[in-house]
């Protein structure tokens, strides 16, 4: 009780609130500019946070990533290009109502549920990280190992189509972890005689690279296209009527939401796009979506913000992350000298808390600034690429340089840039690659332990329950896709 | 008679050819990077307490070579559509991205920002110069003052820095 008051206390501590304002603040504007997602928005304001207490630092990364989300919903409703891709499906209803002049309805009913989808994944993770962090209080390296193995299995799942192609990213995430000094032995792998890879490949140099310098290829593509953006008067709150004719939605996509958020791997993106066809499944006037419900705006808003607290309880409690934009605030706990895991809610249990006060108030500071300041921030929209874009090159370049003050960081981000602009090119997902970079320290770890309690035995992996019962959610998850096809195939007939 | 798509000398590939592509040269990287394994230090036996440093490493390489085999039989994966070459304004954006590493050394990091700023904003097609050296020279002040005055980073010395002092 001590540890979740001084959490709290946050709240009133100036510093704190200011961080988490400017957190909030900088998530919504650069959340709502095209082409930057909240996985970006981290990777780039990371190196902000190293000279931040750990505890400033949570809450800072904390109120971008809940900021961020919402930020998206304001393009995708204004222009109809999300910002962020799990406001892709907010785009399908809200871009029509704002096109019949109901933009402002859209941008109120896109606050209220992100933050009411929001606030009520806090609560679950306040509830539900502790308990999950006492269960898994006693794992040993088998259990972690498996945990790890299969929170990397999950990645199959990103983007949908294509499971293979994200298994060997996320393989490839795992080789690139091995890269410098092997721990146990002492010797050097894969560093070439290159001093500066001896600690490893460092994260936040490829997380840049693979995000926002291969997103500005990507954009180089298009060029100095200025979007025109539907006027704006003023965003209005919704009436009665239509929050009544939302409550289902929005209940039912924070709920799924959350729940989605919680599986490793599997973020906002996927919940948002759940919930956009269980909104129109439930929905009354199913007619209407795709043509300008503003349920199809209210269920993936606060689908994609539920998911946000639901992908922190796996990434606290566990240190597995829940999706791309939580590998990277481990990351910068990481950096912080802070490991989540179980251990955590022992040692530090403030640090816990802090989290879970930022990430209340940053969505009521995004309801808030949302309903009186969407305007201004669609403004955001019309910063021409010509000057956008090259100063995110700018602003990349000195993130990834400033942790360690290296130019061998920089060439390093130029590098996963232009592999990030090729795996886009060639279907593959980056997230699933900082997954498994992110892991695969800890899988190397926990597996060599466990082979030394085991002495050497790999079949005693069997004797543990929890690791059976892992790998056998692993093995069902990565079949499932097939077993699918093969079921839809067996209908068909 | 080019390409499998039937189209009298039409380029673009056959559906799925582009991935045997992406898995063949996946499997030879994997094979490479397995041969270096190869390549590292032994560690005397008495020393060794556990699995070696190679081990892990070809472990997930193996792993690597079995999905590319699988991309390569098309298992698990939507084949990839035709795909557009890339335009001549990104070869050029990241060949003046590279380039910014040489100046940075040359003439130091905020100078090299600036004129990058200014001639990357030309080359994606804004012809007012002004906004862009008023934005360029805002976007470099507001950097240092952020990370040089308030963070404390120190951005490494030029050449011609160096000549200068």
């Amino acid at each position: 009780m001590d540890a979740f008051l001084a959490g709290m206390g946050i709240l009133v501590d100036p510093y704190m609130l200011f961080l988490v304002f400017a957190g909030t603040l900088l998530g919504i504007i650069v959340g709502a500019l095209p082409g930057i997602s909240g996985s970006t928005t981290t990777a780039l304001l990371l190196p902000l946070t190293i000279t931040m207490p750990p505890t400033g630092a949570l809450a800072f990364l904390g109120s971008i990533y809940c900021a961020a989300n919402f930020g998206g919903s304001i393009t995708a409703i204004l222009i109809n290009a999300p910002g962020d891709p799990s406001a892709s499906a907010t785009a399908f209803d809200g871009y029509p109502m704002a096109a019949r002049g109901e933009a402002g309805k859209a941008l109120g009913i896109s606050a209220i549920s992100s933050a009411i989808g929001g606030i009520f994944s806090v609560f679950v993770l306040i509830v539900a990280a502790p308990l999950l962090a006492r269960a898994a209080y006693n794992f040993g390296p088998p259990e972690y190992f498996a945990l790890a193995v299969f929170g990397l299995s999950m990645v199959a799942a990103i983007g949908g189509d294509s499971p293979t192609r994200n298994l060997l990213s996320a393989a490839f995430g795992v080789l690139l972890a091995t890269v410098g000094l092997d721990l146990t032995t002492g010797v050097e792998r894969f560093t070439f005689g290159i001093y500066a890879l001896s600690d490893g490949i460092e994260f936040i140099p490829v997380l840049i690279g693979l995000f926002a310098m291969a997103e500005l290829l990507e954009q180089a593509a298009h060029g100095n296209v200025v979007k025109e953006y539907i006027k704006l008067s003023a965003v209005k709150l919704p009436s009665l009527a239509d929050f009544r004719k939302c409550a289902k939605a929005i209940i039912l996509s924070s709920g799924i939401g959350t729940f989605i958020g919680t599986l490793p791997a599997l973020g906002a993106t996927t919940a948002a796009m759940i919930c956009y066809n269980e909104s129109r499944r439930w929905s009354k006037h199913k007619l209407e979506f795709g043509r300008g419900a503003i349920e199809g705006v209210a269920g993936p808003e606060a689908a994609n913000n539920a998911a946000v607290g639901g992908a922190m309880v796996p990434t606290l409690a566990l240190g597995i992350p829940g999706s791309a934009t939580t590998a990277i605030i481990l990351v910068g706990l990481i950096v912080q000298g802070v490991r989540p895991g179980p251990h955590l809610f022992n040692e530090q249990p403030t640090l816990l808390y802090v989290v879970f006060a930022s990430m209340l108030a940053a969505n009521l500071l995004y309801l808030v600034l949302g309903l009186g300041a969407a305007k201004l921030f669609a403004r955001v929209t019309l910063i021409p690429p010509a000057y956008l874009w090259p100063g995110v090159f700018v602003l990349s370049v000195v993130g990834a340089y400033a942790p360690n003050q290296s130019m061998f960081d920089v060439g390093t981000m130029l590098v996963f840039g232009v592999l990030g602009l090729l795996f886009r090119r060639f279907g593959f997902s980056p997230a699933p690659l900082i997954m498994g970079l992110v892991l695969g320290r800890m899988v190397e770890e926990t597996f060599k332990q466990s082979l030394l309690i085991f002495d050497q035995n790999w079949l005693l992996f069997l004797s543990r329950p929890i690791v059976v019962l892992l790998f056998a959610l692993t093995i069902l998850g990565l079949s499932a896709p097939a077993l699918a096809h093969g079921w839809r195939r067996l209908r068909a007939r | 008679m080019s390409g499998s798509s039937g189209r009298p000398g039409g380029g673009s590939p056959s559906p799925g050819a582009i991935d045997r592509v992406v898995a063949f040269s996946a499997l030879a990287f994997s094979a490479l990077v397995y041969g270096l394994t190869y390549t590292f230090d032994s560690v005397p036996e008495a020393l060794m307490s556990g699995l070696g440093a190679e081990l892990f490493p070809r472990l997930v390489l193996v792993v690597m070579a079995i999905l590319s085999l699988l991309i390569a039989l098309g298992v698990g994966v939507a084949p990839l559509g035709p795909m557009p070459p890339l335009p001549a304004r990104v070869w050029a954006t990241g060949a003046v991205l590279f380039a910014f590493m040489g100046a940075v050394e040359l003439i130091g990091m905020f100078p090299s920002s600036f004129l990058l700023l200014v001639g990357l904003g030309r080359m994606w097609g804004e012809r007012r110069l002004l906004p862009l050296v008023l934005s360029a020279g805002a976007l470099c002040t507001a950097i240092y003052l952020l990370f040089v005055r308030f963070v404390g980073v120190s951005f490494p010395r030029s050449m011609l820095g160096a000549l200068w002092s």
